[in-house]
């Protein structure tokens, strides 16, 4: 999976010039010249995550907060990750590292990608939460796709629908329940089908055994808090130095995470999107404010409605609530055999669900290795700048 | 619904024989190896039989039959609908009567779909009535899978299964601080021995439900409702897992907590880790597969190998984070056993992880794996140079003169632990531009050149006790006596070279390396007793020769006064020395007499007449016997108690 479009020649070009740059003031200009190449990146990087939306609603193959669009954003972190190492790290005298600022910014720096590890950990499993959707549609759409179409086949497809509204969250019963999200996490419930006996809620409804994700008091919404807490822009002359790269990193690594959280079900997030600000007035955060802002608008609409129990702006889940719900309406009330209109709407709806569940089998595994990835890279340069920390003789490493 | 009281007409026996005769005739038509003339048979009795069955809108024949066997298994179906209790709890019979009807309605709907009937009409009414029968029948038949196999699963209980109680274990602390020898011997490895028991297959589900399953499936498949077989199949079993997972007391850490943590508390996680990994993956993990063969084995190797990742993934994830949570921990010395203890346990089982996940869905679990080994190698290899980095760079803040050293005493015992890892340290420490190492001539030459040692164990080995002499140097230096510096680094050399001896560090070491250290201690001890004495002893000597000035020259009685005056002051500083070596301590003992008694006494021998016997405090063998009580550790004097 070539999911890392590298910068080579980037790369390159800093450290071979770095090498060659003896004296301060030069080594200061160069400085100046990277930082300023590496903000560019992030800018056109960002821009171009904001571009692929508003070129197209549908036709696009990456629409916004689609799979491949939370792909394309893990590839747009592996690059800036790359870059920001190449900056920081790359024939750099280890012992400018441990002078001040960056004696505190880094250890800051480490201490959230650690708990950037645990988001793309809540992540992983919030995949496969979505990968339950994808069954329980792949049923509705096998039972809707019959012809003729007759009523246990839409009674199978109400079933598979029920279950899928459960998963996403929606309970039309007791919407408003907080209990929906926990239940969304376990293997999907029983919906309300076919004459419902005592039997049959012992059935689905027993799978509540934990779910080896995350503890069960961990939050979404507070790991980013707290990873965004401490984040100050450096001042002054800090400014200019090696601060400012590692405070970019910063932003771009919580906003990325934080998207990631939107997107994709995650345990506890009421009041994602308060939680977390993009810094204004910096040109190259441009893109990634509005980015932020989209996502932030989406997810206020839907946190209203949905009183904050839905399960993920992933544009393949908005589909299926949206057409799943359509279909469920339907099935609920079909009576062979039908009206003619109606169906056709219905084999129309259940096409889309199936292209969406089509998208989900081509997207979700791919998507999992990569946020894998992004963990692995988080971990592999964790350990990187602790090594050039350890190198620069400071006594005691941060144990976190 | 339920009128089962229905009466069989002769004109129904009939129609009953003409379709089951159809059956058979397909079913022999099927067959590949018939003959010429069997053909000829079947396809004559087939003229026969469509006559027979030819059915009209009417509803005559064969129609009325199905329906009436619509109506008969619908009658079954529908009284579970209304039923409180499980099928498969009431009995095999209730079960084999409930599979029938359904298989019965699945016949006709495929009967219907092959007749050559406008659409429409009567078969097409039957059709869809049969379709919503074998919808319920489907429903209930899921939630009867998911029943069974919540009811009938059985947990795996190894012998050794109250691993939970290591939680009261003391730890280990190496902290040279308190270390004693017996601390350090319970280093050794956790309990890696495979006993045969857990190479078996366990069954997770009671045999005896595994052929309803498999019915079940069967039936569900038969109506292309597989994909509802293995969502609920799924569930239940990762659910089970999980269920083990929390009895094995596995805990849902996330990194920050595993970061956060201290070490005795991970290290228990550690051990649990080692020991629950090893079960799942030898014993649970083979049998859930073995589990999944026997129920899914006919629905193609495909949707076999997802379904098993499936039930199996998340757990897998739990062992893999809580191993990269550990690898990215600090490398700190004393980590270094229980990181090996993991490295150990996963390249044990690495050959049965790639055999459980061998399918390509699984490719990325085993990737994943062995990432994990070479990263808990890498962390094995940063915490072994922490180690030696310590003894190289651990100052003592204060001079510390008695016995062993609790830092000798820490990293020997340290060492020493390394032989229980021998084969997975000399993998890992193979590589020799990882430490700067560069092969001692002396290893080059090695004379004995056993295998062991010439390892590359062996070599970080010796390299790390020439370390540890290096650093006692430089604590004796600490030391402003003289003599103590000497009973400093004997005691402690001769420490390590017993402690070498005496284990399966000997081979690594080799005869000629303890040889020479033991030529080391010895020559600390002549170095003690000259440093020690040679005052003293001076007095002792005839000076007559050597200083000509009469004013120095001093009688006898004199010399025999102050001597006695300096054996005080030695008895009072050497009894406050400890050796606690008791083989040691003798020889020391001998070696002072040798030197210090046989002095006095030829001295006493010479000039006893000139000293006069009330002037002689002690005789030779007097003070032979107080030399006994010397490096006991507690200090004594004689001037108080020994007064004549």
């Amino acid at each position: 999976m070539p999911a890392t479009e590298y910068q080579g020649s980037f790369l390159g070009r800093i450290s071979i010039r770095r090498n060659q740059v003896v004296s301060m003031d030069g080594n200061h200009e160069q400085e100046l010249e990277d930082l300023e190449i590496f903000q560019k990146n992030i800018s056109d990087r960002f821009s171009d995550l904001l571009s692929d939306d508003s070129s197209s609603s549908s036709s696009s193959s990456e629409p916004f907060l689609s799979i491949a669009w939370v792909r394309k954003l893990l590839d747009v972190y592996l690059c800036c990750e790359a870059e920001f190492k190449a900056v920081l790290i790359m024939g750099r005298d280890p012992s400018l590292i441990s002078k001040p600022p960056l004696d505190r910014v880094l250890p800051e720096l480490l201490d959230r990608s650690v708990k950037a590890l645990d988001i793309c950990n809540a992540v992983m499993h919030g995949v496969d939460s979505v990968r339950q959707c994808q069954k329980l549609a792949e049923i509705a759409v096998a039972a809707l796709e019959q012809r003729p179409l007759g009523e246990g086949q839409a009674r199978r497809a109400k079933k598979a629908l029920a279950g899928l509204m459960t998963a996403l969250g929606i309970d039309d019963k007791d919407s408003g329940s907080h209990k929906s999200t926990e239940r969304a996490w376990s293997f999907g419930r029983r919906g309300g089908c076919g004459g419902g006996s005592a039997a049959k809620d012992r059935g689905l409804g027993q799978f509540r055994a934990p779910s080896w994700g995350v503890p069960k008091n961990w939050s979404a919404a507070k790991q980013i808090q707290s990873m965004s807490s401490n984040l100050v822009a450096p001042r002054g002359a800090d400014s200019t130095g090696l601060a400012m790269p590692v405070y970019i990193m910063s932003i771009v690594t919580v906003f990325v995470m934080w998207a990631l959280m939107a997107a994709i079900p995650c345990q506890e997030r009421s009041g994602l999107a308060s939680h977390f600000q993009v810094p204004r007035q910096l040109g190259w955060a441009q893109a990634m404010m509005s980015l932020h802002e989209k996502i932030g608008e989406e997810w206020k609409k839907k946190e209203k409605k949905g009183s904050g129990s839905f399960v993920g702006l992933l544009e393949e889940m908005q589909r299926m609530e949206k057409v799943g719900h359509s279909l469920m309406d339907f099935a609920d009330g079909f009576q062979y055999p039908g009206e003619a209109e109606r169906l056709e709407e219905a084999a129309a709806q259940a096409a889309e669900l199936a292209e969406t569940c089509r998208r989900m089998e081509e997207g979700l595994v791919p998507l999992q290795q990569q946020i894998r990835e992004v963990f692995h890279r988080i971990v592999r340069s964790r350990t990187e700048v602790l090594d050039v920390l350890d190198q620069a003789g400071k006594p005691s490493a941060p144990s976190v | 619904m339920g009128d089962c009281g229905f009466t069989i007409t002769n004109h129904e026996v009939q129609h009953h024989i003409a379709a089951a005769a159809q059956h058979i005739l397909m079913a022999l038509k099927a067959c590949r190896n018939l003959t010429d003339d069997n053909r000829k048979v079947l396809s004559d009795l087939n003229s026969y039989l469509p006559n027979e069955m030819i059915l009209g809108e009417s509803g005559g024949g064969m129609l009325m039959d199905m329906e009436e066997q619509i109506r008969h298994s619908e009658g079954i179906i529908m009284r579970w609908e209304s039923h409180e209790g499980m099928i498969w709890d009431s009995g095999l019979a209730q079960a084999s009567e409930y599979l029938n009807s359904v298989r019965e309605i699945q016949k006709i709907v495929v009967a219907i779909g092959g007749l050559p009937v406008p659409s429409g009409g009567k078969p097409r009414e039957l059709c869809l009535r049969a379709h919503c029968i074998l919808q319920i029948a489907m429903s209930k038949l899921e939630e009867e899978l998911i029943h069974i196999l919540i009811q009938h699963k059985q947990c795996y209980e190894p012998e050794y299964m109250s691993f939970r109680s290591c939680v009261e274990d003391v730890v280990y602390d190496e902290s040279f601080v308190s270390a004693e020898d017996e601390a350090m011997e319970s280093v050794s490895r956790g309990d890696n021995s495979g006993s045969s028991s857990e190479q078996c297959l366990v069954d997770l589900v009671r045999p005896e439900v595994i052929s309803a399953i498999k019915s079940i499936a069967d039936v569900m498949s038969a109506s292309k409702h597989d994909k509802e077989f293995c969502r609920a199949f799924v569930g239940a079993r990762k659910d089970a897992l999980d269920e083990y997972l929390v009895i094995l007391g596995m805990e849902q850490l996330t990194f920050e907590d595993a970061m956060k943590m201290d070490w005795k508390a991970l290290s228990c996680e550690i051990k649990k880790w080692v020991w629950a990994l090893r079960i799942i993956i030898r014993v649970y993990l083979r049998s859930e597969k073995w589990l999944c063969n026997q129920i899914l084995g006919e629905l193609g190797p495909v949707s076999l190998s997802c379904t098993f990742i499936e039930i199996a993934g998340a757990a897998m994830l739990l062992f893999l984070n809580f191993g990269e949570a550990v690898a990215m921990g600090p490398r700190q010395p004393e980590r270094l056993f229980r990181v090996l203890d993991m490295y150990e346990v996963l390249a044990d089982l690495l050959f049965d992880i790639d055999t459980l996940f061998i399918e390509d869905a699984g490719s990325f679990i085993r990737t994943e794996f062995h990432e994990l080994l070479a990263r808990l190698g890498n962390y094995v290899k940063g915490a072994f140079s922490e180690f030696r980095n310590c003894i190289a760079s651990d100052q003592p803040r204060k001079a510390f003169s008695s016995g062993v050293h609790p830092f000798t005493n820490y990293a020997m015992n340290y060492i020493k632990t390394f032989t229980a890892y021998r084969e997975t340290l000399d993998l890992l420490l193979r590589n020799p531009e990882e430490d700067g190492m560069d092969p001692s001539p002396e290893t080059e030459k090695g004379a004995e050149d056993s295998s062991y040692s010439s390892c590359p164990l062996a070599r970080h080995a010796r390299l790390l006790a020439s370390i540890l002499e290096a650093n006692l140097e430089n604590r004796s230096k600490l030391l402003k006596d003289e003599s103590l510096q000497h009973i400093f680094l004997m005691n402690n050399i001769h420490y390590m070279v017993k402690k070498i001896k005496d284990s399966d560090l000997r081979q690594y070491f080799g005869d000629e390396w303890i040889r020479k250290q033991i030529g080391t201690f010895q020559h600390h001890a002549t170095d003690y007793i000259r440093a020690t004495w040679s005052s003293a002893l001076s007095l002792l000597n005839d000076s007559r020769r050597l200083d000509l000035n009469p004013f120095n020259r001093s009688t006898p009685r004199d010399k025999c006064k102050n001597f006695v005056a300096a054996f005080e002051e030695v008895y009072k500083s050497q009894t406050g020395c400890l050796v606690p070596d008791p083989e040691l301590r003798e020889d020391l003992q001998i070696s002072t007499s040798q030197k210090v008694i046989q002095a006095y006494r030829s001295f006493l021998g010479k000039n006893s007449a000139q000293i006069g016997d009330k002037y002689i405090k002690y005789n030779a063998d007097d003070m032979e016997k107080l030399v006994l009580d010397f490096f006991s550790g507690s200090s004594r004097s004689l001037r108080s108690s020994r007064r004549r």
